[in-house]
């Protein structure tokens, strides 16, 4: 099991297993105060068309480098294999890193990953020299397809991206952190609250990437700080192993010596 | 030529043009990526990639993502 104060993933070491993304906030610098409030390591970025002109400086992109962090460029917005791995490889080049949040989408209504593509991509880019985040959806035969291709991390969605729904399928999530127990897991989309991360780390899993949970709430740096709390207690809570449930109460405080009140029988 | 740039359509009076050339003309900066047809162009063969008639550029750079 790995310790709380350090996270090895994809070759890397953190301190924090949260992953955050850098979209919707309300203005740059709050974009900013987030991320360093969160703790977070890892920041997700992704890349789109620039407007012809626009030779200077990219602010964002500026103010990522300077916050000195690790960058996870995602695929987002493609639909096929063959996108996904044309954008993977723009990204590595632009970004200099060879990590990739592999995102194919399959339905754009719930932007619901494409399985059949995302295995397909996963395949190229691995053997192209990627470490590969697929965006998945919680399906374990998936989990086992995306590891015969040589994925060592793993990221089913909790729900769809940006619902803010949490965790739909527990029992799901369970049994791939059961069977896959040599593999990093990550819940990446659908975390609302910061209960919803503490339910997947005390789950088992390694880590999670959110964006909107902390860029759509009223006090977007104040919630980063709570999800960076959030997470590291339910790491903590599945180191430590929740006592299990039982039907009955059962008194906490000694019942030797109690004293004249009514005894039950 | 006429080809597409990022989803418009540009008329180029030459005959002979290179990603490298077109990027110099269209004013694009630095930490940008490039794809040709959908095909990834990497970097140090733009001034040896030939653009012809019809062809479809996308030249991207970093914006926010989730």
């Amino acid at each position: 099991m790995n310790n709380t104060t350090k996270w090895k993933i994809e070759g890397k070491e953190f301190d924090s297993r949260l992953m955050i993304g850098s979209a919707l906030y309300p203005s740059p610098k709050i974009m900013e105060d987030a991320i360093k409030a969160s703790g977070s390591q890892i920041v997700t970025v992704a890349l789109r068309r620039q407007a012809a002109g626009e030779s200077g400086d990219n602010p964002f992109w500026e103010l990522i480098k300077e916050l000195d962090i690790t960058v996870l460029p995602n695929t987002a917005g493609c639909h096929t294999a063959k996108e996904a791995i044309t954008t993977a490889m723009m990204a590595r080049e632009v970004f200099g890193t060879n990590w990739i949040k592999l995102e194919v989408i399959g339905n754009q209504y719930n932007l619901q990953p494409d399985p059949f593509a995302l295995v397909e991509a996963t395949n190229v880019l691995i053997k192209e020299g990627f470490r590969v985040f697929p965006y998945m959806t919680d399906d374990l035969v998936l989990a086992h397809k995306l590891a015969d291709v040589g994925c060592t991390t793993l990221m089913p969605w909790g729900s769809p991206i940006g619902s803010g729904r949490g965790l739909m399928n527990p029992y799901n999530l369970k049994t791939i952190r059961q069977q896959f127990p040599e593999l990093q897991l990550i819940v990446d989309a659908g975390i609302g609250k910061p209960s919803d991360a503490i339910e997947a780390m005390e789950l088992g899993f390694d880590g999670v990437l959110l964006n909107s949970a902390v860029a759509l709430a009223q006090e977007p740096v104040v919630m980063a700080e709570a999800f960076k709390h959030a997470i590291y207690a339910g790491r903590l809570s599945y180191e430590a192993g929740v006592m299990q449930k039982r039907d009955m109460a059962s008194p906490s405080t000694p019942t030797v010596g109690t004293p004249f009140w009514h005894q039950f029988k | 030529m006429t080809i597409s740039v990022n989803g418009e359509l540009k008329i180029f009076e030459t005959q002979t043009l290179t990603v490298q050339k077109l990027l110099e003309e269209m004013n694009f900066g630095s930490g940008i990526a490039v794809a040709l047809n959908e095909e990834f162009v990497l970097r140090a063969t733009y001034k040896e990639t030939n653009i012809n008639e019809g062809d479809r550029l996308d030249i991207l750079s970093p914006v926010q993502g989730g």
